[in-house]
């Protein structure tokens, strides 16, 4: 199951989605929002996405690691608009029978989120807003 | 209708994150001869937008979400974006 939501991230809800009785490994990521960033001091993190696109690239990778590893459930859910330092923008559930699966999926959906997914990060300071120069999609 | 006057399409075109913020509109539309490719609606918005420019090689155009370059042709029922570099996560 994958999400782009404008709600807050929920460990307990994600938790709930991953509920199997077959599956005796859960791997999960948790991305914050940290006080430091690119461009000096972060207090809080402007995200946005091209939401049809980003939902179909989403999809793709989902399907990628179902192909690639021994997968019981998997959610993916990325949250936009503005986050405040220490509140959790993105959270990436796996689970399967053994661990290896849901470690090695685990990884594999964030890295290829943050590289193939349109989704843009504004850090905000005080002083500034800058956009973060990320990953040309190709 | 007079067959040398060439037929034109009116392509919108969706801007993203700085892109949008630089040109200040989420949604720009480019008047381009009908059949025209990707490459040749990149050099009409650079026309257009001179501002973006100073962005080039810096985006990539997406037709119907998936991300195309050169001689692939477009129309308006095709949905175009400009896609800056990624950052998510």
């Amino acid at each position: 199951m994958i999400s782009i939501t404008n709600n807050h991230l929920s460990l307990q809800e994600i938790m709930h989605e991953l509920e199997d009785n077959s599956a005796g490994a859960i791997s999960i990521f948790i991305g914050n929002v940290r006080n430091q960033g690119r461009s000096g001091n972060v207090s809080e993190i402007y995200y946005e996405a091209y939401i049809k696109m980003a939902e179909e690239k989403m999809n793709e990778i989902e399907n990628e690691a179902q192909t690639k590893w021994a997968i019981k459930k998997l959610v993916a859910i990325h949250r936009i608009g503005n986050i405040s330092v220490g509140e959790t923008s993105i959270m990436i559930g796996v689970s399967s029978e053994h661990r290896k699966d849901a470690f090695e999926a685990c990884k594999y959906v964030i890295d290829n989120v943050k590289t193939r997914v349109p989704i843009w990060k504004k850090e905000i300071s005080d002083e500034n807003q800058k956009w973060v120069d990320g990953i040309l999609l190709g | 209708m007079n067959s040398d006057i060439p037929n034109n399409d009116k392509i919108k075109v969706r801007l993203f994150a700085i892109l949008r913020e630089r040109v200040g509109e989420s949604e720009i539309t480019i008047t381009v001869p009908t059949g025209t490719t990707v490459s040749l609606l990149h050099d009409e918005i650079l026309k257009k937008y001179p501002l973006l420019k100073s962005f080039n090689n810096k985006f990539v155009i997406s037709v119907n979400c998936k991300v195309t370059t050169g001689n692939i042709i477009i129309t308006s029922r095709d949905e175009i974006a400009l896609l800056p570099p990624v950052s998510g996560g």
